[in-house]
């Protein structure tokens, strides 16, 4: 098997013991290659949110491994590889913009000067310059978002995690947000592991969504999504777009059955 | 900021300084129109003639219990605070420690300040030493459950940018605590100022609270009214001072832009 990008073999999370076992994910197989934006999508409760703390070592699997690159998620933990970006922003409240999304870089070591003009860089790239000097509750949640984004990015991660980052934002700010996302990802060639709801906003963002079902989580099917790159939001109103959608949509609801 | 504008903050504070004035004018009238003894209920203006005119020993003896306050507030605080830290850190030590911090918070004062005054002497250091007991637990208490109190997300994001102890402490869960901390802090203060007069009250030669106990044996009634209103100010102050350090440590707060604070 390649030894880079994000490989799961035999991956199972459970919960509980004895009589009180929660199978959160069974025995997940999957590879994504370096470059590669994958989506997962399910239901509540399939284990997908799961699936991606093991990738940042926030959880550990039960059974099987993940690796990123052939190392284990605690090294590249450790390295700094990985960033997170989670539903809720998590910033800092007593700090302004600028020091959240330098600090992944202070906690590193980084000598001020140069986190400094990273984090100014990365806070232009998500498209929130002049709030540098801002509190979080200054700003409007879709903000917030964007300041987390890039204090994920601020350690130029070779993974970048997403747990629904914008499942708590308005759908015109979610669309907004996931165009940026989209040109972002094409710009920067990350590896993006996505976790949503939306089939939609999956199949827009992603070379491949993999699409799991609960009980226990695991991985129904993968769907390539062939749509030409670059890509634009209106792309949504393409046919071959309504038909990917319409795939896994019926793969998710036949998960349920 | 909101409390450096004078219109506005009178536009605040007037309802408190006219019900100030009704009660104290009230009071000064009653009393006058029903010749009340002094012994009874001083007059508020014999109360204002004790702090300023009888000798003038009122400030001293007040520096002495301020003194004793400050003093026991700073050292208990900071035993208060380390123990919380701990307590917050090792569950062992708090399962281990905190029954009886909580058991020996209930004894009285009063019981416990002719013990410490036997074992440090009448002086000053015995008086620092009851005050220090009082104005510890409440730090204690309020610094385990602020540092307990952080959100789990950003512990996630420090554990993702591998942060270690150090960092988690100084730049994430002290500053979450710090509401917690200045909780805390103010109950300490207002204990202080009791514990050092209740100590002076068991044995002392100086200090409001001596003057309180030798005034009521006395039956000078305006001078213990007097110190009582002087060691209400010193409280007052206290309490205002590490307000005014709250609203500058942690401006960020909710509780900071509550606009009836």
């Amino acid at each position: 098997m390649s030894a880079s990008g994000v490989v799961f073999r035999g991956v199972s999370v459970s919960y509980g013991r004895r009589d009180d076992i929660v199978h959160a994910v069974s025995d997940v197989d999957l590879a994504i290659a370096d470059g590669e934006f994958v989506s997962i999508v399910g239901p509540s409760g399939c284990g997908k949110s799961t699936l991606l703390r093991t990738v940042a070592d926030l959880l550990a699997p039960t059974a099987g491994t993940v690796t990123i690159a052939g190392k284990s998620p605690r090294t590249v933990r450790l390295e700094r590889a990985v960033g997170f970006v989670f539903q809720d922003a998590a910033l800092l409240e007593w700090r302004t913009i600028v020091d959240n999304v330098m600090l992944p870089l202070e906690i590193a070591g980084v000598p001020y000067a140069e986190r400094r003009k990273r984090a100014t860089d990365l806070i232009a790239l998500v498209g929130i310059a002049g709030f540098e000097r801002s509190y979080p509750r200054q700003l409007s949640g879709g903000m917030r978002q964007r300041a987390s984004i890039a204090r994920a990015m601020s350690t130029d991660p070779a993974v970048l995690l997403m747990d629904e980052p914008f499942g708590a934002l308005d759908q015109i700010t979610r669309d907004r947000l996931n165009l940026e996302l989209l040109e972002l990802s094409q710009r920067e060639r990350m590896t993006v592991v996505f976790v949503t709801h939306s089939i939609a906003e999956a199949v827009l963002l992603s070379d491949r969504v993999v699409i799991m079902s609960p009980r226990p989580g695991r991985i129904r099917s993968i769907l390539p999504i062939d749509l030409p790159r670059p890509r634009r939001l209106e792309v949504r109103s393409d046919a071959r777009f309504a038909e990917l959608a319409r795939i896994g949509l019926a793969e998710l609801e036949d998960g349920f059955r | 900021m909101a409390f450096a504008d004078p219109a506005r903050l009178f536009g605040r504070a007037w309802p408190a300084l006219a019900a100030f004035v009704i009660v104290i004018g009230s009071w000064e009238t009653i009393v006058r129109a029903y010749d009340v003894p002094s012994y009874l209920m001083p007059a508020p203006s014999a109360i204002w003639t004790a702090i300023w005119f009888d000798d003038g020993s009122i400030f001293a003896q007040a520096a002495t219990t301020g003194f004793e306050a400050i003093a026991g507030f700073a050292i208990g605080s900071l035993f208060g605070a380390f123990l919380g830290v701990v307590c917050a850190y090792s569950v062992i030590m708090a399962r281990a420690l905190l029954p009886y911090v909580i058991a020996a918070n209930t004894i009285p004062v009063v019981g416990i300040a002719p013990i410490v005054i036997l074992w440090l002497g009448s002086g000053i250091a015995s008086k620092i030493a009851v005050t220090a007991l009082l104005s510890f637990f409440p730090l204690a208490l309020n610094m385990m459950r602020g540092l307990q109190s952080y959100d789990r997300t950003i512990m996630d994001v420090f554990h993702v940018a591998a942060a270690n102890g150090v960092q988690r402490f100084i730049k994430m869960r002290l500053p979450s605590a710090l509401p917690y901390v200045f909780v805390g802090l103010k109950l300490n203060v207002t204990f202080a100022v009791i514990g050092a007069i209740v100590a002076e009250f068991v044995q002392a030669d100086e200090g409001l609270g001596f003057v309180i106990m030798s005034a009521y044996k006395n039956l000078n009634m305006p001078r213990l009214w007097a110190a009582m209103t002087v060691s209400a100010l010193i409280g007052i102050a206290l309490f205002a001072i590490v307000a005014a350090v709250e609203r500058l440590a942690i401006p960020w707060h909710n509780a900071m832009r509550d606009p009836s604070l």
